[in-house]
């Protein structure tokens, strides 16, 4: 640290540090020479190297060992140029061959010297494309086209083998001047179809290559054309459409979740009233919710409050079960306390049983009034302002009040 | 390491060549570098005369040509520009391209001479060559290459590769489509997989030359009179718009027409470079006419700003409606999307991600954004739409030469050279399947 700092500001360096060897330097100096070939020499920065540059140089000792065993090795420490930790490896100027050259060429180019008589190290990368062949024999028996001649078939196989299987290479560079004019569906159907009959016929093990379907190749790429060559006013039509779509869509549901929310209270309160009701009535009653639409039970539920089932293991205090759930909003928790007040009911009565259960039952219920008044306000104006448009829109707005009062 | 050893960045050097061949000039180099060693102009000036002997650059007849009559014995090639730009008696410019190919073999060679002895300076026989083409060259000159380089130089192994490829290789892509804004035309060339789809290929005429003939119209027009600079002697300040003062050198030799034309070329193109800039909207007057002036001294001294008629000359290219002689031709933006059209509806998409723009000619000013606007405007929306052009100069300068020098030194590319052992068992014919 302190060396840091002097190098900075660039001070001579403080008097050599008095240590046990620098006195008996002298007296071992042999050992001293052979660890001087074994371990890199202690840091020691040349002259006219920058500080900089050469606190980048890897260095063994520089760094005290941890006190902890990490499993980060080095770290971001290993990236240190190991400058002169090593030999110098000689490069040679070296002839070579390429096993991946079927003519055992010889060029030159440099190498190191330890590498020598190693194979070329990017004839691993020369892969090809397996591509099946046939005999004259078995073409004459299976592979016969009314469509394609044999030397047809052949130009395609050699242009198969040449480019690797890219069709739309093959169909730029295919001869149309000695065969007509394919397109790269016809090629890849010819290509596939020789493959799948030449699996079946030398029954060779594994999968059948997958079969082409040139026709639905063709439509999906007539469609793509189609969707290319739409003109900026069709693609600006549909565009409109759909955000028109959209804006039907998000009204049709906005309507659908408001029925489908009345339709919920109008039920809870049925159900609350059968509850409370004595059992005579429910044969009425039944008759009539029979009449409306059928709507899922696990909706109604939601209506009131639902207080939690203290079923928790573990000691309670019973107070806990009349504690309003979070569900419950601002809103209704202000209603409840309003209409408390009214009744003249303390808002945290003694906790017994009894009570317990019946102020819960209350609550619920008030929240269920509040909800009702709610739907009600919201119906009625609705029914208001539905009545200003058609009076507005019917021009005279006394009409249709006589008829309906006759009625 | 030492699995890894001689495969660092997949590269292997083997000391090939690369050249790349075009209609404005010849580029060549080491592969590996990152900028080729010479550039040559793709002329030469061909001399009858006798007298002017021991010229120190000029290139020589081997004496080993027998097969050519006496006669031209004395004829000399001055090439590259320190020699050609010297004014001499006689001395005819030829340009060994036409169309983008090379058509007069005997000057290539002579070129080629030229680049071995003196760029390169080392003998052909050890390094492997791969030469770039225009992607429509003929099957006849492909082969006539690949025999002038086994025959003639001796090359251990040799390779042909298309330029729009290479430029695209330059820029990290395999499929591309590549604008080559050039000499003499402008092209779209679909690459697909680093194939040339050879039936999209869609050029126009409207190159860098007709520009640089636009421009001689113009400053014929408004009286401005081209001196290239090897007639001046001495010049004076004069102000703006004002008759230039310069006396003309004296003891000129009697130069040739050609030889004259290409001089004033050379000053048509420097006007081309500084001056001209495309607007990036459709060219409209109005708007044009506000946009600062460009402010240009002629060799002689002449000086002047340049407003409108700088944006009016190149909007040819993308508007060709504006040239006089007839509409016919494809504006840039049109030649890509006919291009792409005729590609297959899947790599479409590809294509257009990837639209490579190289070539001098793409140099002047505004060139990729103005291709930016029109394509957006034409192709469909959902298409995505990337222009690639490299920033510095040097690096679309030379796009192709560079995407040479990549190839050659991938390790895996030098089990595709032909060999001069495959050239003596298969004879030339071979090149058009080794090098599709």
């Amino acid at each position: 640290m302190s060396t840091d700092v002097r190098d900075i500001l660039e001070l001579e360096k403080a008097a050599p540090e008095i240590t046990k060897e620098s006195i008996l330097g002298p007296q071992d100096a042999k050992k001293k020479k052979f660890s001087h070939v074994l371990t890199p020499r202690s840091s020691r920065r040349p002259e006219g190297m920058a500080r900089e540059v050469f606190a980048l140089l890897y260095n063994d000792n520089k760094d005290a060992p941890p006190l902890l065993p990490t499993d980060t090795g080095q770290g971001y420490k290993q990236t240190k140029a190991k400058l002169g930790m090593r030999k110098v490896r000689p490069w040679e100027w070296t002839p070579f061959t390429n096993p991946a050259r079927t003519d055992g060429a010889v060029f030159h180019h440099w190498r190191r010297v330890a590498d020598e008589g190693k194979e070329y190290p990017f004839a691993k990368f020369n892969k090809k494309v397996p591509i099946p062949t046939y005999t004259d024999a078995e073409y004459a028996q299976h592979l016969q086209s009314d469509w394609w001649t044999k030397a047809e078939t052949d130009h395609l196989f050699s242009l198969c083998r040449q480019f690797d299987l890219r069709f739309i290479v093959i169909q730029d560079r295919y001869d149309e001047k000695k065969f007509q004019k394919r397109s790269v569906e016809d090629l890849k159907e010819r290509y596939y179809s020789i493959c799948s009959i030449l699996h079946k016929v030398r029954k060779l093990p594994g999968a059948e290559p997958k079969a082409f379907d040139a026709d639905h190749e063709k439509r999906r790429k007539e469609q793509l054309a189609r969707l290319y060559n739409r003109t900026p006013e069709q693609v600006e039509e549909e565009m409109t459409l759909m955000t028109e779509y959209r804006k039907i869509e998000a009204r049709k549901r906005e309507r659908d979740k408001k029925t489908q929310d009345l339709q919920k209270l109008i039920t809870a309160a049925d159900n609350q009233s059968d509850g409370t009701k004595s059992e005579k009535k429910t044969v009425a009653r039944k008759k009539f919710t029979q009449v409306r639409p059928k709507i899922d039970t696990s909706v109604i539920e939601t209506a009131g409050i639902k207080f939690p089932d203290c079923k928790s293991s573990g000691v309670s205090v019973r107070s806990q079960r009349m504690k309003l759930p979070a569900s419950v909003g601002q809103k209704k928790m202000k209603a409840i306390e309003q209409m408390l007040q009214e009744l003249g009911i303390e808002e945290n009565p003694m906790p017994t049983e009894e009570i317990c259960q019946h102020f819960n039952e209350l609550r619920s219920d008030m929240v269920l009034l509040y909800e009702l008044k709610m739907v009600l306000q919201t119906c009625e104006y609705e029914l208001q302002s539905l009545r200003h448009q058609y009076e507005s829109m019917s021009g005279d707005s006394k009409e249709p009040k006589p008829a309906a009062s006759t009625q | 390491m030492s699995n890894s050893a001689g495969m660092l960045y997949g590269g292997d050097e083997i000391g090939a060549l690369v050249f790349d061949v075009g209609s404005q000039s010849l580029r060549v180099g080491y592969a590996q570098e990152d900028t080729p060693k010479a550039e040559i102009a793709a002329v030469v000036g061909v001399g009858t005369d006798a007298n002017q002997v021991a010229e120190p650059m000029d290139v020589d007849k081997k004496p080993d040509t027998q097969n050519i009559n006496t006669s031209t014995e004395n004829t000399k090639y001055y090439v590259d520009t320190t020699v050609l730009h010297a004014a001499r008696k006689g001395v005819e410019v030829q340009s060994y391209m036409k169309d983008g190919m090379i058509e007069n073999w005997d000057l290539f060679e002579k070129v080629l001479d030229y680049t071995y002895s003196k760029c390169i300076q080392s003998d052909s026989e050890y390094h492997p060559v791969l030469m770039s083409e225009s992607p429509w060259n003929t099957r006849t000159k492909r082969e006539k290459l690949t025999e002038l380089m086994f025959e003639k130089y001796n090359v251990p192994a040799f390779f042909l590769v298309k330029n729009a490829v290479l430029a695209a290789f330059a820029n990290g892509r395999a499929t591309a489509l590549v604008v080559d804004s050039g000499a003499t035309h402008t092209s779209a060339i679909p690459v697909h997989d680093g194939y040339v789809l050879s039936h999209s290929i869609v050029k126009s005429p409207l190159g860098g030359d007709y520009i640089s003939m636009q421009c001689k119209q113009l400053l014929q027009g408004m009286d401005i009179e081209i001196i290239p600079s090897y007639l001046i002697g001495g010049k004076e300040q004069v102000k703006e718009k004002e008759k230039p003062k310069w006396t003309r050198k004296r003891n000129l030799p009697e130069v040739t027409t050609s030889w004259h034309d290409y001089m004033v070329k050379k000053v048509l193109q420097d006007y081309q470079q500084s001056v001209l800039q495309i607007s990036e909207v459709p060219y409209d007057e109005k708007q044009v006419s506000s946009l600062p002036a460009y402010h240009y001294e002629f060799p002689n001294g002449y000086h002047q700003d340049f407003g409108s008629e700088r944006f009016r000359i190149p909007e040819v290219l993308f508007d060709p409606s504006m040239a006089l002689m007839g509409n016919t031709m494809l504006g840039a933006g049109h030649i890509v999307t006919t291009s792409v059209g005729m590609c297959d509806v899947d790599i479409r998409p590809a294509l257009y991600s990837s639209v490579v723009i190289t070539g001098g000619n793409s140099f002047i000013q505004g060139f990729p954004e103005r291709l930016n606007r029109d394509l957006s405007v034409r192709i469909p929306a959902s298409m995505r739409l990337k222009l690639i052009s490299a920033n510095g100069s040097s690096e679309r300068r030379f796009g192709a030469w560079i995407g040479g020098s990549i190839l050659a030194s991938i390790g895996t590319f030098q089990q595709m050279w032909i060999s001069s052992q495959e050239y003596e068992e298969a004879g030339k014919s071979q090149i058009d399947r080794k090098c599709p």
